[in-house]
């Protein structure tokens, strides 16, 4: 079930996620204009070279009260007039679908060369009125509607399952989140690169780091975001033009090897449920990440140089340790306690800060995660870089691990 | 982060080889004192905040917790006061962070307590906004002015991460390069190098356009100035605003020293205004004491000063002229279309739109002046004001104007273009900084 194409990311974008542009009082067209004209300029490619564009964006019809994202894709420049786009919708994992929508296209020798862009405007509410929001990516009506910060609890759910198979520490969920911000300080477009923060403070119980739901205290928690990225992916026959004008060899630019995809039951009690006595408590998330290591041909978890994965909340991250095979299942604490995800150790998590640190504009961050491992199989990852990373898979989660989407992306 | 091309890899192997565990910090409970401190926090184990008495260091710490929501601060920092703590802790510190007041004489007087008490390798750094650090330095010892610089952090230094580096004429080389790489890689810094020299950069130029909007606020009256030199140009707090933020009094301080001091070409715009002096004297001190540009009545009417009755006015009373062309200039910033917004605000007609012109013309010509005696390079300037003040750059506006424009404006205001500029190729990309997005500068008000 190898992919049928060699598809290649040419590079992109993102706006800094420190920004808040509601305060600027800026359109989250501007957003896309700014992240897609900043691909085009990195990456040397016209507007007109353009064949497709798709939109990963969760709710701006809630945030911003705008749907038919796509057709903003044409407000950027005038070459884009008559190019043909869509959005692409699945909770926090929208920026993923739009990536895989284009590779489809891609693949089936539709067009040569895709824009994908992922964008969200977070910061148009408050922060209860964005939680209710957010609610909507679970099943609303028997999870979401009514409760305050309904997406915390649920993840409090998923801590409190390892806990019941497993036993869980608080502790180790506080490194994880230590370590996503102690990345995120060398990464310049992190939204909490300046912030206060350190292990003691994400084990604090106090005022300062209060309980959102169960055991999901402050500091467990992914941000509210504004921010847009951008990916362009081309296929062989463009990348091979491409190289040529640029004059690089093929194999240095990366490849999107291979992708899985699967979608559970929306309801956390039915995914819970249904993996009862499983070896993985998230087994449809499991088989994504198995599906594209086997599409991408790579043998397991040790091929892998480095992880972007989605880490809403610290206890999805610690979900996604044993499901990418880094411990035996519900043995995460073991890769915290040993270093392995930490800058330096065998297979870093999250070099960017992930969601918590880097930040969550919902609808961007699956393309936000595939530029970043993009920038590292590339070396261009600065401050943040896995040194000689050659080979980085993502992980995107939609809802309570309902729609999840991973992607390997390599250099040869 | 970015500021400085040796400032590239990670801290891991700079971080073991610095020497700076820890660090006191005198004048712990004023704002610089106890943000700055907070900031060390985040980098080293030990951080002694000392103040007049033990009850104001403690109080420093309560609002270093505040101000960076964590208890945690607490759990690296010890208190104490001037009297009973001041020799054993600065005769065990690897750096000396002085925050007390704006006074030559006092910061003077510390220092040479501190000279006779130092370790022979510890920092002594000095936050300064303004004063000269070769003359705080005067009667010290060789050790001392080898060790001795300037570290001006912005308020509040959590949030804004721009900040100036000014070495002495004596100050070691290797030390000045340390402090930065530190700076840069262990507390998230924007550091720019400057002269010493009056106001250093960032508020030698942004307090030469907050003067100027003063100046004009006597003539158009303040809330006009404010609408013309607004967020459309470049800025998410507007002038005046900034002043009443900043405190009038610390105003007056920043712009009578330059103006003391520094004789330039743009002399007369940093003459404190009158109606300023005046209201001063009577308690008007901005934020701080309620009144400044802007006020509240006791009802929570929103009131603008017109500074030549010296009277507040309710601001929806005020009649203002005609500023389409600003709605305009926003609309475009709106939608992420800066080259055309900035195009729209230079073609805009009107005497309004030419003082608008005119402020910002003054701030490009008053900051490219400025290269070679202040900075280095253009990129300094641009660089404290995109991260210190939050003000477009000088440079980005040229960027974005283009050249030919920018040359016209400044021609058409009447200010002196700079012999950078009037040379360019206009090719040249002023700011080219990847990590930062220029659009942020631009607020569609």
């Amino acid at each position: 079930m190898a992919n049928s194409k060699n598809l290649y990311i040419l590079g992109g974008h993102q706006t800094d996620f420190a920004r808040n542009w509601s305060k600027e009082n800026k359109h989250f067209v501007a957003m896309m204009r700014e992240a897609v004209l900043g691909a085009l300029a990195s990456t040397g490619i016209e507007p007109k070279e353009i064949d497709v564009a798709h939109v990963g964006n969760f709710a701006a019809e809630l945030y911003a009260k705008q749907g038919h994202l796509g057709a903003f894709f044409n407000e950027i420049d005038p070459a884009f007039s008559g190019l043909p786009t869509s959005r692409h919708e699945a909770a926090c994992a929208s920026g993923s679908i739009a990536i895989l929508a284009a590779s489809a296209e891609l693949e089936a020798e539709r067009y040569d060369l895709a824009c994908v862009v992922g964008v969200e405007q977070m910061k148009t509410v408050g922060p209860g009125v964005g939680g209710d929001y957010l609610g909507t990516a679970a099943w609303y009506e028997f999870e979401a509607e009514g409760i305050e910060f309904p997406f915390p609890k649920l993840f409090g759910k998923l801590g409190d399952e390892y806990d019941k198979r497993y036993g869980l520490r608080d502790e180790h969920l506080a490194e994880i989140s230590a370590i996503n911000y102690d990345n995120a300080k060398h990464n310049p477009n992190a939204q909490t690169r300046t912030w206060y923060m350190n292990k003691d403070h994400a084990m604090s119980r106090d005022e300062h780091n209060g309980t959102i739901g169960g055991r999901i205290h402050i500091s467990d928690c992914s941000q509210v975001t504004d921010g847009a990225a951008v990916i362009l992916l081309a296929s062989e026959r463009f990348a091979t033009a491409y190289a040529k004008r640029r004059g690089v060899p093929l194999s240095s630019i990366p490849r999107l090897k291979g992708w899985g995809h699967h979608t559970a039951r929306l309801r956390f009690e039915d995914k819970v449920r249904e993996s009862a006595g499983a070896r993985f408590v998230l087994p449809h998330v499991r088989s994504t990440i198995t599906d594209a290591f086997e599409r991408a041909g790579v043998p397991d978890v040790s091929a892998i140089d480095g992880i972007e994965t989605h880490d809403c909340f610290t206890t999805s991250e610690y979900m996604a340790i044993d499901h990418f095979g880094l411990t035996a299942p519900g043995e995460s604490w073991k890769a915290v306690e040993e270093g392995t995800i930490a800058m330096g150790g065998a297979t870093p998590i999250n070099p960017s800060g992930g969601l918590i640190g880097a930040g969550h504009p919902v609808g961007a961050t699956g393309v936000r995660q595939t530029l970043d491992a993009y920038k590292q199989v590339r070396g261009e990852a600065g401050d943040y870089q896995v040194e000689g990373a050659k080979t980085f898979a993502t992980l995107n989660i939609g809802g309570s691990g309902t729609t999840s989407v991973s992607f390997v992306v390599g250099v040869d | 982060m970015l500021a400085t091309s040796e400032a590239k890899s990670r801290p891991a192997a700079a971080a073991t080889s610095h020497p700076i565990r820890h660090v006191v910090v005198l004048g712990a409970n004023g704002t610089m004192g106890f943000g700055s401190g907070a900031l060390f926090t985040s980098a080293v184990p030990r951080v002694t905040f000392l103040a007049r008495t033990k009850e104001k260091a403690e109080g420093g710490l309560g609002a270093a917790i505040r101000m960076v929501r964590s208890s945690t601060v607490a759990d690296r920092v010890d208190t104490g006061s001037y009297d009973a703590d001041f020799d054993r802790a600065v005769s065990e510190a690897d750096l000396i962070f002085e925050a007390v007041t704006e006074k030559l004489d006092l910061k003077r007087r510390f220092f040479e307590r501190i000279d006779a008490l130092r370790k022979p390798d510890s920092i002594v750094a000095t936050v300064t906004s303004g004063l000269s650090i070769n003359e705080l330095a005067e009667g010290r010892s060789a050790s001392f002015k080898k060790h001795f610089l300037g570290l001006h952090f912005f308020n509040p230094p959590n949030v804004i991460v721009g900040t100036e580096l000014i070495a002495g004429k004596e100050t070691d080389p290797a030390l000045v390069d340390l402090v930065e790489r530190y700076c840069t890689e262990r507390l998230g810094r924007v550091m720019v190098r400057t002269a010493d020299t009056p106001g250093f950069a960032g508020n030698r130029v942004g307090f030469k356009v907050l003067n100027e909007c003063a100046q004009l606020a006597e003539e158009h009256g303040a809330l006009l100035v404010d609408k013309l030199v607004g967020p459309y140009t470049g800025r998410a707090l507007t002038p005046l605003k900034t002043i009443d933020l900043v405190g009038w009094d610390i105003h007056r301080a920043i712009v009578d020293n330059i103006y003391a001091l520094a004789p330039d070409e743009a002399h007369e715009t940093l003459a404190l205004p009158k109606f300023m002096a005046a209201m001063m004297e009577k308690g008007t001190l901005g934020n701080k004491t309620g009144r400044g540009f802007f006020a509240k009545s006791d009802e929570g009417e929103r009131l603008a000063l017109d500074p030549r009755s010296k009277r507040y006015q309710p601001i929806k009373e005020i009649a203002l002229p005609d500023l389409g062309y600003i709605d305009e200039v926003a609309r475009l910033h709106h939608l992420g279309l800066y080259e055309q917004a900035m195009a729209a605000f230079a073609a805009a007609d009107g005497p309004y739109a030419a003082l608008a012109r005119k402020v910002i013309a003054g701030y490009i010509s008053y900051a490219f002046h400025r290269v070679g005696e202040v900075t280095e390079s253009i990129r300094g300037v641009d660089l404290i004001m995109g991260y210190g003040f939050n003000w477009a750059p000088p440079g980005v506006l040229v960027d974005t104007f283009g050249l030919e424009t920018t040359l016209r404006i400044l021609d058409e205001a009447g200010v002196p273009v700079p012999a950078l500029l009037a040379n360019a190729d206009p090719a040249t990309r002023w700011f080219d900084d990847p990590y930062t997005n220029t659009g942020k500068f631009f607020v569609a008000g």
